[in-house]
């Protein structure tokens, strides 16, 4: 992936990714009236557009922070192709029957395409982390909230008042009990190969 | 998995496995596939919670301004869709529109108040000081008395001068853009703006109103209210910000 030129709209990841105002206005004046006419064109109405657009920007926003999101295509259709699975999934959720959708204004671009699917397992996959992460127990719970937060293993022991050493082996189980949950969810297995 | 192996990815993951460990553990990375896929799961889990836990300030403020910007966009849209609606419906309305007109013409030729905005009705800077106990003295006062005496051609070469000594300062920046928009010297002030705007500074918000005032004195309207929408509530300028984008929608 790093081989591919990074396109030119990579400052609108960058902008989000620095909650940059102007950025974010602008995603929302240029992009997202074509989401919502989307939206409402199949069976959606305004209110649950505006919930959409907001989640997929906060999964991109997720994606440029952990992994450093590179754009390889216009924001334009990347980011329509984002919204649209999004819809779609919570179209399948709430009704049981037919989805049909109108397929007129599908950008193409096998690009956006792989890049708008790439992003979407990563909102998926993070989904599933953070259902697996509240079924872990509380002392679990608090323990990792303090190593990722703190950094510094000494002093997470110390504010947890345990020894380094038991803290540091407390975080790699932890993490294994939550590897396990993981792996073992219906979920996981749709998405890793 | 065993308790172990969770325990040696931690090891790995923090590089503390000796040459002989880290050896063994790469070549049961490459043949022992569940062993490869447990691994690559944790080191997963371990970005997602460094991620989600390490940046949790930065992560909320985003979602905080991303739902503040969201809903206003939601809002202003709907109030557009509701103003079509009632004046293609409603016929009887005629007669309040006519009525309200006649208001506001009284209210334009009474007061002003709706005459069309210019960069001339906000251009009232407070005077400025600059100077403190130290090096530079005798430019900074410069600066500061060409500025506050609105003689900007001389106030922005004193501010070049500054910059160059001090190429981050944000006050600095912010006077000599403001000197510029004074000057005419339209894409340096903007340039100057924009970055100010863009870094974490007490003059951030500042500037993005002062890149507004810049686009209301090159007659861009349109760029004007799309800045003018970005100033936070908490800014210093939100109110005139606002009075201004009444004036101008």
């Amino acid at each position: 992936m790093s081989e591919k030129k990074t396109h030119e709209d990579q400052k609108y990841i960058d902008g989000l990714l620095k909650n940059n105002s102007f950025i974010i206005q602008a995603i929302y004046d240029k992009f997202v009236p074509k989401v919502v006419n989307y939206i409402k064109q199949n069976s959606g109405s305004r209110d649950q557009a505006q919930d959409v657009v907001q989640d997929t920007l906060v999964t991109i926003y997720n994606q440029a922070s952990e992994k450093g999101l590179k754009l390889t295509c216009p924001f334009d259709a990347y980011f329509f192709l984002l919204c649209k699975r999004k819809w779609l999934n919570v179209l399948k959720k709430t009704s049981n029957k037919e989805v049909t959708i109108n397929e007129e204004v599908l950008s193409k671009g096998d690009e956006a395409q792989e890049l708008a699917f790439e992003t979407s397992v990563f909102g998926e996959k993070q989904a599933l982390f953070a259902e697996m992460f509240e079924k872990l127990g509380n002392a679990c719970q608090d323990l990792l909230k303090a190593t990722f937060k703190i950094k510094s293993m000494e002093e997470v022991a110390a504010s947890l008042n345990v020894t380094y050493a038991y803290a540091r082996k407390k975080k790699s189980l932890c993490i294994g009990k939550l590897t396990e949950l993981v792996r073992e969810s219906p979920k996981f297995n749709q998405f890793n190969n | 998995m065993e308790k172990e192996n969770y325990i040696q990815f931690e090891e790995y993951l923090a590089g503390s496995l000796n040459q002989v460990e880290l050896e063994v553990f790469e070549n049961k990375l490459k043949t022992d596939s569940a062993f490869a896929e447990a691994f690559q799961t944790y080191k997963n889990l371990s970005h997602y919670l460094s991620d989600k836990f390490g940046n949790e300030t930065e992560s909320e403020a985003f979602k905080e301004n991303l739902k503040s910007i969201s809903s206003k966009y939601f809002i202003q849209k709907d109030e557009a869709v509701s103003r079509e609606k009632t004046s293609k419906n409603s016929f009887k309305f005629y007669k309040y529109a006519i009525a309200a007109c006649v208001i506001v013409m009284f209210g334009v030729f009474t007061f002003g108040e709706f005459s069309n905005p210019s960069y001339g009705d906000f251009n009232n800077y407070d005077t400025i000081s600059l100077t403190v106990r130290g090096e530079n003295d005798d430019l900074l006062k410069t600066a500061e008395n060409a500025f506050n005496s609105k003689d900007f051609a001389s106030a922005e070469k004193a501010f070049a001068q500054l910059i160059q000594i001090d190429p981050s300062n944000a006050e600095l920046n912010l006077y000599s853009a403001i000197s510029n928009i004074e000057l005419s010297d339209y894409d340096k002030a903007d340039e100057l703006l924009t970055e100010i705007a863009n870094e974490n500074s007490a003059y951030k918000n500042k500037a993005i109103w002062y890149l507004a005032l810049s686009k209301l004195k090159q007659e861009d309207v349109l760029a004007c209210i799309d800045i003018l929408k970005t100033i936070p509530e908490d800014a210093e300028d939100y109110e005139r910000a606002q009075k201004l984008l009444n004036k101008l929608d």
